[in-house]
């Protein structure tokens, strides 16, 4: 149905004359798809939230009639994918994995440009001897499979010398983790930082954060946009991108931080979580917006991951779906092109940063 | 009156010849045995056209064929017998709990109006809670794993076979009970030569009932707090955005529903034929 109208408006368009043509140049209204931190509130976290609520993207859009509607979505990567296939999103923000997994089953997206990382936290039972990721050998653990955290999760045990053969992994959406946690029919959980409640309440303990684990251990996603959206609207794909980078700017600012955390806080998170989240790190380096050859090697080994586990049916050619330049364009147009660390692939050397 | 007489036979000729014809009796029964699958074979050519046609995102809407062939091959994968082995399996065990209880608590019910008075009108006010509400709770309780399972299959059908059994029995002519009145018949000979026997079709209703609510309840479960079985493939599918593995698992849960009903209506079928009629 969806189609349809679009053949229609795009017919009404091409037999109108010039004015409708560069009247729809704008599109009348632009989707925006975030996770939701499952509060039910209408705020996300990283660049969408900051660019929402300090105005930074209405900026972009004044004078125009164009409505910019921000939704939050609480099913978490799987929703945005269906939101993106049936046209509730144009723009999105989300976990790599879910990300790979839409568009190696045909959504066609493309990659505009890097939210950051996500901190990735392992939880156990307190009345249980794990003090570390060793520990969990033959342990039950739950996380939500097929996100950026189970991605977290192997590479936490590889890197620790185990094999998900050597523990039971259980797929939990977040509040069941909570209640099998509280209820002791699980060992361990990971999660990102909306875990740490938990152990604010006595019931667990954390045992390893990716802070610890270096950049590469740590949880990534991309800010897509469908590929029908840049191409018919390029004009406000431009504004989009560039609204994002400025939030980015803003995010990146040192002494923007304090008010940063406090609009991630609007998402539900307590304030004193998110500040312990993002402890002893400048955020400029959390939020790299950039595609550099880290950001490639991560998805890279995401894609590598998603084969490995059966999440995909076909192979995924990375390049042919990154869409660089609208992110090129913005930071040479700012002069924001040396703001952020440029990285090598291990993610340990930097050129031009600031 | 005489030419009718002779049209008599012959049209008994020819209904005799239809019979003995080439043409067997089912060929003249295939219009009405086609006609229940008129309105799928509309739905499906529809589903067909659709897909061809682009009219939804092949990510959203995939052809026929396309889930005909993600069916063969999660059963080539063994992915569909492993899981519904578990699903089956949890659906014998919770409904045999939960029918077994509800029998027997239905029949107390029945028969003791004091009971009825005591225990009824909260059982079922409990009883308007469905499964589903039930289970952000009962995981608090019982954790994930199969426990739950049990509990809520049982759930459901416990509710059903109760109301059914106890409704069964209220409604016995009162004339079998002045009979049994009559021969003074003691308590364990009235329940299990009259009572239940005559409250069976009724009690059998509720059977029916307790195992679509267990299919529905089982599937519920998985979807939302297991790791195995049709419910949790299904999850998975919407998960790894595969909705042709969605429409697969929608397929298989119709067919199985669809056969489960069918050997019911049938048992019960057999089952009225030895039951007094007004029973």
């Amino acid at each position: 149905m969806i189609r349809i109208r679009q053949t229609l408006l795009a017919a009404a368009v091409a037999i109108g004359s010039v004015g409708v043509a560069a009247a729809a140049e704008l599109p009348p209204v632009i989707h925006f798809a975030g996770v939701g931190s499952g509060f039910g509130l209408p705020f996300g976290q990283n660049t969408f939230a900051v660019a929402q609520v300090k105005g930074v993207m209405e900026a972009e859009f004044a004078g125009t009639d164009v409505r910019l509607d921000w939704g939050y979505f609480t099913g978490t990567g799987p929703a945005i994918n269906e939101a993106l296939a049936n046209g509730q999103a144009d723009f999105a923000q989300y976990g790599s994995i879910p990300n790979i997994i839409g568009y190696a089953n045909g959504l066609p997206t493309r990659i505009l440009l890097s939210y950051g990382g996500t901190n990735i936290f392992a939880v156990a039972r307190k009345d249980l001897p794990i003090q570390s990721i060793k520990d969990l050998r033959g342990r039950k653990i739950a996380v939500q499979k097929a996100t950026i955290i189970h991605w977290a999760l192997l590479k936490a045990l590889q890197a620790n010398g185990l094999t998900e053969r050597d523990v039971t992994i259980v797929d939990l959406k977040n509040p069941d983790t909570f209640a099998a946690l509280a209820a002791g029919s699980i060992d361990a959980a990971f999660g990102a930082s909306y875990i740490l409640p938990l152990r604010d309440q006595g019931i667990v303990k954390v045992i390893y954060s990716t802070k610890d684990g270096g950049a590469q251990a740590t949880g990534f996603g991309a800010i897509v946009v469908t590929d029908s959206f840049q191409k018919r609207y390029p004009e406000a794909t431009q504004r989009v991108v560039d609204g994002l980078v400025k939030a980015g700017r803003f995010i990146g600012e040192d002494e923007n931080r304090e008010e940063v955390l406090r609009i991630w806080a609007k998402s539900g998170v307590p304030y004193e979580i998110i500040a312990e989240d993002f402890a002893g790190k400048p955020l400029r380096a959390q939020t790299n917006p950039l595609i550099d050859d880290f950001y490639l090697a991560q998805f890279r080994d995401a894609i590598e991951f998603e084969k490995q586990q059966k999440l995909i049916r076909r192979d995924v050619d990375l390049t042919a779906w990154l869409e660089p330049r609208y992110l090129a364009d913005a930071l040479k147009r700012l002069d924001l092109e040396n703001f952020w660390p440029h990285r090598s692939a291990d993610g340990l050397r930097q050129s031009a940063a600031n | 009156m005489s030419e009718r007489s002779l049209i008599v036979p012959r049209r008994r000729l020819d209904r005799r010849r239809l019979r003995l014809g080439a043409a067997p009796r089912w060929i003249s029964r295939l219009p009405a045995l086609l006609w229940p699958l008129a309105l799928p074979a509309i739905v499906l050519l529809g589903w067909q056209v659709a897909t061809t046609r682009g009219w939804l995102a092949p990510q959203i809407l995939p052809a026929p064929a396309a889930v005909v062939a993600t069916l063969i091959d999660l059963a080539r994968d063994g992915d569909i017998t492993s899981n519904l082995a578990i699903s089956l399996w949890r659906i014998v065990s919770g409904f045999a709990i939960g029918a077994g209880a509800g029998i027997v608590f239905g029949v107390a019910l029945g028969v003791s109006p004091r009971l009825e008075r005591f225990l009824g009108p909260s059982f079922r006010a409990v009883a308007q809670v469905p499964s589903l509400g039930w289970l952000p709770f009962l995981i608090l309780i019982f954790g994930i794993g199969e426990t739950l399972n049990y509990v809520i299959i049982a759930k459901a059908c416990f509710v059903p076979v109760v109301l059914n059994t106890a409704g069964g029995i209220r409604n016995i002519p009162r004339q079998y009970l002045e009979v049994a009145d009559a021969f003074r018949l003691t308590r364990t000979t009235r329940i299990f030569r009259l009572i239940l026997p005559a409250a069976l079709p009724q009690v059998f209703s509720g059977i029916r009932l307790a195992l679509s609510h267990a299919w529905i309840a089982l599937l519920v479960v998985e979807m939302l707090a297991d790791t195995e079985g049709v419910g949790y493939m299904m999850t998975w599918g919407r998960t790894l955005f595969q909705i042709d593995v969605v429409l697969a698992g929608m397929v298989l849960i119709g067919i199985i529903g669809f056969v489960m009903d069918a050997g019911l209506r049938r048992a019960e079928k057999r089952l009225r034929r030895w039951v007094p009629a007004d029973g």
